[in-house]
C-alpha cells in the first residue's frame, strides 16, 4: 500500500503538470542545477500529450527546401497575424536543435530512405516540416521525456491534484494540492512554480481532449490574479469522429484523404481552391460548419474518404485511425468513408507569458497549452503545439531555475494556507444536498458548443453568459457523493468543474468584446471581416474581486505586416 | 441497450470486498468506460476507477472483465452483454488494490526503473545539435515495443509474477528490449547481464498470455524472447534458463528430438543433477521420462533442421511477429560444438 506522505515539502522549482511541457521544463530546471519536483493529477505518461498523433514541426529541410524563416512566415500567417512575431521567430529558430536533442534522448521518429528524419506536409505549412512517429508521435515524445525524467531521478508527486496557487507579498510561495491516492491536503512550497497543466477542451462537449483536460492551470492562475490572454480563440479540429469526438489525424488529409459532402462533392474546392483539404484548420472547420448549416451534411457530419489509400498504406501508416473508426463508429475506412465534424481541439489562449514563460508574477511561469506566449495567435498550425511544449517548456524550466536559485533562504508556505484549504474542502465534503456535477458539466459543454462554437454572434454569446451565471449559481450547491479520503475522484471532478465554469465565463466575455472575425474566432453574421485597425491586439482577462476585467495588449510585429489570409 | 454489470467494490479502509450489480441504459456503441462513467455520474459517485483519454492511449483504465484484462475504453459493451450476460468487472491482478478498480501501480514502476529505462547514447547517436542518419530498418527492431502505454494488462495476466512477485515481468522487459534493441544504445552488454540474473528474462514461463492480452499489440513475450536470444548471442548464458534454451536447440539439431533426460544435466549442471537422481529414477520407473540410452533420434532429421534454418534466417523483427531464436542460433552452433562433439552423423 501507499506509504504515508509528508504533509509539507519544499523545492526550488515546482512544475504543475507532467505532460510534454511539464516534463521538458523539469528536465531543464534540473539540468540548470535546481531541486525540482513535478506535481501531476495523472501519472506522467497518462498525460494528453500522448494522444497527439500527427507530429511536431521543425524546419530541418530534410524533405524539401525549408528554413526557420519560412516556418515563421507560415506560423505568422496561420495565426492570422495575431501571433507575437518575436516569439515566433525565436521558436522557429530553436526548434531544429530541440528535435535533434529529442532524437539523442532516444525518440523513435520515422526515417526517410537515407535514414534521416522523415518530414511530412501538414495543414497551413508551405513545406513538409512535420517530424513524426507513425501516428503515435505524441506518445513517443511523452515516453522519451519520462525516460529522461527517470534518468535524472526527478521527484514526481503523482496523482496529486493541484488546486490553488498560494500567492503572498513577495510572489508565489507554492501550491496546495489534494493527494488523490492517500487523501488529504498537501502544502508544497517552492521558490518558483511552472504551470504546465495543458488544455481546457472539456469545457465543450464533443472535444478531442481527454477527460482530464479541464483547464485547471488557467483557472488557478486567474484566481491568483494573473491575466489570461486571447481566451476567445479555440481551435476546432475539422475531423473529429462522430459521435465520440475522437480525433482523426490531420495526417489523413496530408496523405491524400478527401472531404466530401452529402452530394459526394469535394466541397473544399469552393472554400480553398488551391490548398483544398490541406488548408488551415480554421478554414476547413468553417467550410464544414457552413456545409452543415446549409444542409449538405449526412446526419450532422461530413465524410472523410480514405478508401483509395489501399490496404497496405492503411495498415502500415494508419492502423490507429482505422482501429479508431472500427471501435468507436463501427466503420472500416477501407470500405466506407468515415463521418467527421468540427470539434473543440486546442486552446490558443492561456496564461499570458513572455518568451521565457514568465507571467506577471515574477516567479510564476507557464508553458505548453496552458500558456499564451503568443505563438499561435488566433489559430494554431498543426504540429506547432508539440514543438511549443518542448521549446517553451525548456525555456521556462531554465528561467524558473535561475529565478529560484537567485531567491535566498528556503521556500516556505504559511501553515494557515493549508488549514484554510482543508477547511474549504471539508465544507464541500460535508454538504448533503445539492446537484451532481455531471449535469452542470453536460449543460456547460453542450451550450458552449452551441453558442461559442465554430461560429459566434452577439445574441448567442449574451445568452451563453446568462446561462453560465445560472450554472455557476447551481455550482455553489454542487454535491460530492464520495466523502472518503482515498482515491476520491468525485471530489476532484467537482473541483475541476469549478475551474471550467470560471474559464467559460472569461472565454465568452473576451469573445463578445472582439468585434471582428479572425482565425478561430468567427462572427459571420455580425462582424464577418478582420479588423486590424481596432483588433490587431491581444485580449487580457482578469478576475479581481469577483469582477471580470477586460483589457488589451499590442501584438509584436517584427517583419510581417498583416495581409489578407488566403490559402 | 440494457446493460447489467457486477462491479467489484472494495473498501479502502477495511479492505472488505463485494460485488455490486448495476443496471444501466446506454447507446449501442457505448464502451465499458462509458458504463463506468455513467455509474459514477448518475448512480454512485463513490465508484473509483482511473481514466483519462478514453481512446486507448493513456493506459489508465485496464480492468479485468470476467477475468480477462482489457482497457475499459476499448471494450464495446454490446459484445459483453450479449444474451443477457452480466459481466464481472474487477481490478487488474498482481498489483495491490487501493479501492474498487484502482490498483497501486508503484510496484510496476519500480520494476521499470530497475531496467534503467533510458537510452545511453552511443556513437551511432550523433552529437547534440546535429542529425545522424540511421537506416529505418535498424530502428524497426524496437518499433513494436515503443507502442507500450504502461497499462499493466500484461502484468495483470502474468502467472510467473503471481508465483514469483519479484520477477521483472513483461512490462519492464518490454522497456528493456526497447533499449537493448535500439541501435543507438551503448549499454547493451551490461543491460543483458543485469536482465539475465535472478528474476530476469529466464523467469518467464512462456505462457504467452501477455501477448494475447496486450491492447497495443506489443507482444511482450516476443520482446523477452529477443532479449534471451541477444543474451545468448553475447554469451551471457550462464543462467539455467539460457542453458535450457540452448539445449533445446542443440538437441533438436543433432537428433531431431528433445532428449529430456539430458536436458536436466545440461540445464542444472552435473553436480546439481546428482541431487535429482532419486526423482529421475522415480520418473523412469513410472514411464514419465525416457531412459537416456539408447539415444532418442528422429527417423528423419531434415524437418527439424529445416525449421532451424527458417528461424535462423529471421532478422531482429522476426518472421510473422513470432520470434524465438533469431541470430543467436548462429552463435549457438559455435558455442556448443567444442564441448558437444555430437556431429550430425552421430548415432
Ligand atoms: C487528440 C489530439 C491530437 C493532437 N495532435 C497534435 C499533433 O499532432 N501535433 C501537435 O503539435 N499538437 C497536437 N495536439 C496538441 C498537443 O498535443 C497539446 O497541445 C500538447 O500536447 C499539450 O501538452 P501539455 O504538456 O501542455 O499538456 P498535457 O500533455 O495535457 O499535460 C497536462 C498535464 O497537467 C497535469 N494536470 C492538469 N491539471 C492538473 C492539476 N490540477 N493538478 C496537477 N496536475 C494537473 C496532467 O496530469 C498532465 O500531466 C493534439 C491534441 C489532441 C487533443
Ligand atoms: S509469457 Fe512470460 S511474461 Fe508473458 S505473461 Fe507469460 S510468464 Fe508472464
Ligand atoms: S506491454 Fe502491452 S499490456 Fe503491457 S503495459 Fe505495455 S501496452 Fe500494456
Amino acid at each position: 500500500m501507499y506509504g504515508p506522505e509528508d504533509v509539507e515539502s519544499s523545492h526550488d522549482v515546482l512544475v504543475i503538470g507532467a505532460g510534454c511541457a511539464g516534463m521538458r521544463a523539469a528536465i531543464e530546471a534540473h539540468d540548470a542545477g535546481a531541486d525540482v519536483a513535478l506535481v501531476s493529477k495523472l501519472h506522467p505518461t497518462r498525460s494528453h500529450s500522448g494522444a497527439a498523433r500527427g507530429g511536431i514541426n521543425a524546419a530541418l529541410g530534410n524533405a524539401g527546401e525549408d528554413s526557420p524563416e519560412r516556418h515563421a512566415a507560415d506560423t505568422v500567417k496561420g495565426s492570422d497575424y495575431l501571433g507575437d512575431q518575436d516569439a515566433i521567430e525565436l521558436f522557429c529558430a530553436e526548434a531544429p536543435g530541440d528535435i535533434y536533442q529529442l532524437e539523442r534522448w532516444g525518440a523513435l521518429f520515422d526515417r526517410d530512405d537515407e535514414g534521416r528524419l522523415a518530414q511530412r506536409a501538414f495543414g497551413g505549412a508551405g513545406a513538409p516540416r512535420t517530424v513524426h512517429a507513425a501516428d503515435v508521435s505524441g506518445h513517443v515524445l511523452l515516453q522519451v521525456l519520462y525516460e529522461q525524467l527517470l534518468a535524472r531521478e526527478i521527484r514526481v508527486y503523482e496523482e496529486y491534484f493541484a488546486w490553488r496557487l498560494v500567492v503572498g507579498a513577495t510572489g508565489c510561495d507554492g501550491v496546495l494540492a489534494w493527494d488523490l491516492a492517500r487523501g488529504g491536503v498537501r502544502a508544497l512550497a517552492a521558490k518558483a512554480v511552472i504551470l504546465a497543466t495543458g488544455g481546457s477542451g472539456r469545457v465543450y462537449c464533443g472535444s478531442t481532449n481527454a477527460h482530464a483536460c479541464t483547464g485547471d492551470g488557467m483557472a488557478m492562475a486567474l484566481r491568483a490574479g494573473l491575466p489570461l490572454e486571447d481566451l476567445e480563440f479555440v481551435q476546432f479540429h475539422p475531423t473529429t469522429l462522430v459521435p465520440s469526438g475522437l480525433l482523426v489525424t490531420e495526417a489523413v488529409r496530408g496523405e491524400g484523404g478527401l472531404l466530401l459532402n452529402a452530394k459526394g462533392e469535394r466541397f473544399m474546392r469552393r472554400y480553398a481552391p488551391e490548398a483544398m483539404e490541406l488548408a488551415s484548420r480554421d478554414v476547413v472547420a468553417r467550410a464544414e460548419q457552413t456545409e452543415i448549416d446549409e444542409g449538405r451534411d449526412v446526419n450532422g457530419s461530413l465524410l472523410l474518404d480514405m478508401r483509395h489509400f489501399g490496404r497496405e498504406k492503411m495498415i502500415e501508416r494508419f492502423h490507429g485511425t482505422r482501429d479508431l473508426a472500427l471501435t468507436y463508429a463501427g466503420i472500416d475506412p477501407l470500405e466506407q468513408p468515415i463521418p467527421v465534424r468540427p470539434g473543440a481541439h486546442y486552446h490558443m489562449g492561456g496564461v499570458a507569458t513572455d518568451v521565457d514563460g514568465r507571467s506577471e508574477i515574477e516567479n510564476v511561469f507557464a508553458a505548453g497549452e496552458v500558456a499564451c506566449v503568443s505563438l499561435h495567435g488566433a489559430n494554431r498550425l498543426g504540429g506547432n503545439s508539440l514543438m511549443e511544449t518542448i521549446v517553451f517548456g525548456r525555456r521556462a524550466g531554465r528561467a524558473a531555475a535561475e529565478q529560484a536559485l537567485k531567491r535566498s533562504g528556503s521556500a516556505g508556505l504559511a501553515p494557515s494556507a493549508r488549514v484554510d484549504g482543508e477547511r474549504e474542502l471539508a465544507r464541500l465534503l460535508e454538504r448533503h444536498q445539492g446537484e451532481r456535477p455531471s449535469r452542470i458539466r453536460d449543460e456547460l459543454g453542450a451550450s458552449m458548443h452551441e453558442n461559442f462554437g465554430v461560429f459566434r454572434e452577439e445574441g448567442g454569446m449574451r445568452r451563453q453568459l446568462e446561462l453560465l451565471e445560472n450554472l455557476r449559481e447551481r455550482y455553489r450547491h454542487v454535491l460530492v457523493d464520495d466523502r472518503g479520503e482515498i482515491f476520491n475522484s468525485d471530489l476532484v471532478q467537482a473541483l475541476e468543474l469549478g475551474y471550467q465554469l470560471d474559464l467559460a465565463v472569461c472565454m465568452v466575455s473576451a469573445g463578445l468584446e472582439r468585434r471582428e472575425s479572425r482565425g478561430a474566432h468567427s462572427r459571420p453574421k455580425d462582424f464577418p471581416a478582420r479588423d486590424d485597425e481596432n483588433f490587431l491586439k491581444h485580449s487580457l482577462v482578469r478576475w479581481s474581486n469577483d469582477w471580470l476585467d477586460l483589457s488589451w495588449k499590442p501584438v509584436t510585429i517584427t517583419k510581417w505586416q498583416p495581409q489578407r489570409r488566403t490559402y | 441497450m440494457q446493460v447489467r454489470l457486477h462491479v467489484q467494490r472494495s473498501d479502502p479502509v477495511t479492505g472488505e470486498t463485494r460485488l455490486q450489480l448495476f443496471e444501466l441504459e446506454l447507446p449501442r456503441e457505448a464502451t465499458l468506460l462509458d458504463c463506468l462513467e455513467q455509474i459514477k455520474d448518475e448512480v454512485d459517485g463513490t465508484l473509483a476507477f482511473r481514466r483519462s483519454c478514453r481512446e486507448g492511449i493513456c493506459g489508465s483504465c485496464a480492468v479485468r472483465i470476467d477475468g480477462r484484462t482489457a482497457l475499459a475504453c476499448r471494450t464495446p459493451v454490446a459484445e459483453l452483454v450479449a444474451e443477457g450476460h452480466a459481466p464481472t468487472i474487477a481490478p487488474i491482478g498482481n498489483l495491490p488494490v487501493v479501492r474498487d478498480l484502482v490498483v497501486e501501480m508503484e510496484p510496476m514502476w519500480q520494476k521499470m526503473r530497475a531496467v534503467e529505462p533510458f537510452l545511453r547514447p552511443g556513437p551511432d547517436c550523433g552529437l547534440d545539435g546535429r542529425e545522424t542518419p540511421i537506416p529505418s530498418a535498424r530502428l524497426d527492431a524496437v518499433r513494436k515495443e515503443s507502442l507500450c502505454i504502461n497499462c499493466g494488462a500484461c502484468v495483470s495476466e502474468c502467472d510467473a509474477m503471481t508465483v514469483s512477485p519479484e520477477f521483472l515481468g513483461p512490462h519492464a522487459l518490454v522497456k528493456a528490449w526497447r533499449l537493448v534493441g535500439d541501435p543507438r544504445d551503448d549499454a547493451v552488454a551490461p543491460r543483458l547481464k543485469g536482465l539475465s540474473g535472478e528474476h530476469g528474462i529466464w523467469e518467464c514461463t512462456r505462457c504467452y498470455l501477455c501477448n494475447e492480452r496486450c491492447p497495443k499489440g506489443v507482444d511482450p513475450r516476443d520482446a523477452i524472447a529477443k532479449l534471451g536470444a541477444e543474451a545468448i548471442a553475447a554469451r551471457i548464458d550462464r543462467d539455467r534458463g539460457a542453458r535450457h534454451a540452448k539445449w533445446f536447440v542443440t538437441s533438436a539439431r543433432t537428433t531431431g528430438w528433445l532428449r529430456e533426460s539430458e536436458l536436466v544435466v545440461r540445464t542444472l549442471g552435473l553436480a546439481f543433477s546428482f541431487a535429482k537422481i532419486p526423482l529421475a529414477l522415480r520418473l523412469f520407473r513410472r514411464g514419465k521420462a525416457p531412459l537416456p540410452l539408447p539415444r532418442h533420434r528422429a527417423r528423419d532429421l531434415a524437418p527439424a533442421r529445416e525449421l532451424r534454418h527458417i528461424v535462423a534466417g529471421q532478422d531482429r523483427r522476426g518472421a510473422l511477429g513470432i520470434v524465438q531464436g533469431e541470430r543467436a542460433l548462429e552463435r549457438i552452433d559455435f558455442i556448443c560444438s567444442p564441448e558437444q562433439p555430437v556431429g550430425e552423423d552421430e548415432p
